[in-house]
């Protein structure tokens, strides 16, 4: 009878302790996509904000048409890889890094541009354009802090994955090492300088 | 030795519990002695088996403490801004400073994962900021003109993300309890000095019973001293939750630089007044210099705030 009592405790006990792992697991898993999305809104917004600097850009830039082109091209490209990773439902290993050697070629591309629009007095000027480095240049912060946040989040949950005794059952919960937003590049590290 | 963020706000953290035991005990031990006391010295009228009066001190702090806190958490951060005066900044602003200002609070909020609060602006000369409201979903933030016109980005930044660093740190609800408390404190003292003078004119009457005219005077030190060692405590907190927001912007910006700037242009400032009516809030503000001395002082010195802040820029750098 005793011996009963204490296997059905023990029982109880092990499910107590899987239910606790496993809601732990799912709540860390999505605040790893509600941080994602928080990079995914801010890339998008960059995004839209492109076509309008070029649009403003262009009148007074009219012999730079291929730093302009370049822009035009690092962004469409970006744009896909940010698409393949919403269709494939969350970033992976090969999405995020598509997406990141994309990013940091947009990224130079800009950088081409402010760098170039030194050169034009007018467009230095311009409300408009001051309206668009500033835009610019906030979403640019935010990116780089959404991927921190997102890095963080994504070691807190590989970390709850790895350690015991969550390792013995989170590959059979159906929970992978999430991958992490990392800008390798040196270069790629320092967001457009803009100056004011 | 340099310090990271996170060990900062560790021992930041370390600090406000042990303040807030002591706070606990100061009000024990002034229950407990005045009980203690008017046992030696009125025995023979007071036999009470239950330490009736420093259950009644005990009671009646906590009770007022506890209608003032309903009271005033009830309001939101934005009747602070409107006290001063403060205009909230339109979401759809053409300024381009205030639309600078606008997008740097939207950063933190990404960066700190907390929801936009409104900004207003508050008419000052000063550079200062300050965050007010309980909760994350009625907090708020004010900025100076002054801050807008003489801090560039970077610097704004960091003092916006010490801002953020109150709201999610609860400051604000640490400080409102604390001032609670201190009101508790405060009652006590009052209520005592009615007492003596209700007792004074009716002495006549009481020669017989428990000496109540001394009963008063007991309260009325016990709430002198509670409310006088609950200030200063109330200033230690607050001191520490100033190094926490600190470091807690340089969590959220990873750029110690910007703050660090801020406070040393700050240091260098020659006027630093704030409007009038904001004189209440103080404890608020981003700096304040209104404490009389180090003791009551709702903010640690500059220079400690710079050293500490550059201590944490070392470690990220090695």
């Amino acid at each position: 009878m005793t011996a009963l009592i204490i296997i059905f405790a023990i029982i109880v006990l092990l499910i107590i302790w899987g239910v606790g792992i496993y809601n732990r697991l799912v709540t860390l898993r999505n605040q790893v996509k509600n941080s994602w999305s928080q990079i995914d809104v801010q890339l998008q917004r960059r995004y839209d904000l492109i076509p309008n600097l070029v649009e403003t850009v262009k009148g007074y830039m009219k012999y730079e048409k291929g730093t302009l082109e370049a822009v035009i091209n690092a962004r469409s490209q970006a744009v896909q890889a940010r698409e393949a990773i919403e269709k494939s439902g969350g970033p992976t290993e090969g999405s995020i890094k598509n997406l990141l050697s994309a990013e940091s070629a947009l990224k130079s591309s800009l950088g081409n541009i402010f760098a170039l629009a030194e050169n034009y007095p007018q467009l230095r000027a311009s409300e408009n354009m001051a309206r668009l480095q500033e835009e610019l240049s906030s979403t640019e912060n935010k990116i780089a802090f959404a991927r921190q946040s997102y890095n963080d989040q994504v070691l807190f949950y590989n970390t709850a994955q790895q350690k015991f005794p969550a390792v013995l059952v989170s590959s059979a919960f159906g929970h992978h090492l999430a991958e992490l937003y990392e800008v390798t590049d040196a270069n790629a590290k320092n967001t457009v300088k803009v100056s004011f | 030795m340099a310090m990271n963020f996170w060990e900062s706000q560790a021992r930041a953290r370390r600090y406000t519990t042990l303040y807030l035991i002591f706070f606990v005990l100061l009000a024990t031990i002034a229950a407990v002695l005045v009980e203690v006391i008017l046992r030696v010295v009125a025995g023979d009228h007071y036999t009470s088996p239950y330490p009736l009066l420093g259950a009644f001190f005990l009671a009646l702090t906590f009770t007022v403490a506890l209608v003032k806190y309903a009271i005033l958490r009830s309001l939101g951060g934005k009747h602070v801004a409107d006290e001063m005066e403060g205009r909230r900044v339109d979401v759809n602003t053409q300024d381009t400073q205030e639309k600078q200002l606008l997008n740097i609070v939207e950063e933190i909020a990404v960066a700190s994962s907390l929801p936009i609060p409104p900004v207003y602006l508050i008419q000052a000369e000063a550079i200062n900021a300050f965050a007010a409201g309980l909760k994350p979903e009625n907090a708020i933030i004010g900025v100076t003109t002054g801050a807008l016109k003489k801090l560039s980005r970077e610097e704004l930044q960091g003092v916006i993300a010490h801002e953020f660093g109150h709201i999610s740190n609860g400051d604000m609800r640490i400080g409102l309890r604390l001032a609670a408390m201190i009101m508790g404190f405060y009652f006590i003292f009052y209520f005592a000095l009615r007492v003596m003078q209700f007792s004074q004119i009716s002495r006549e009457r009481d020669r017989k019973g428990v000496p109540i005219f001394f009963i008063a005077l007991l309260l009325l030190i016990a709430g002198a001293f509670t409310c006088f060692f609950g200030k200063i405590l109330k200033a230690a907190v607050n001191r520490q939750r100033e190094y926490l927001a600190d470091a807690s912007s340089v969590q959220f910006t990873r750029n110690p630089e910007g703050l660090a700037n801020a406070l040393k242009k700050i240091a260098k400032e020659a006027d630093s007044s704030m409007p009038k009516s904001g004189t209440a809030y103080s404890h608020l503000y981003f700096n304040d210099r209104t404490g009389w001395s180090s003791l009551f002082a709702t903010h640690p010195p500059l220079e400690k705030r710079i050293k500490a802040i550059i201590g944490s820029l070392r470690s990220l750098r090695d």
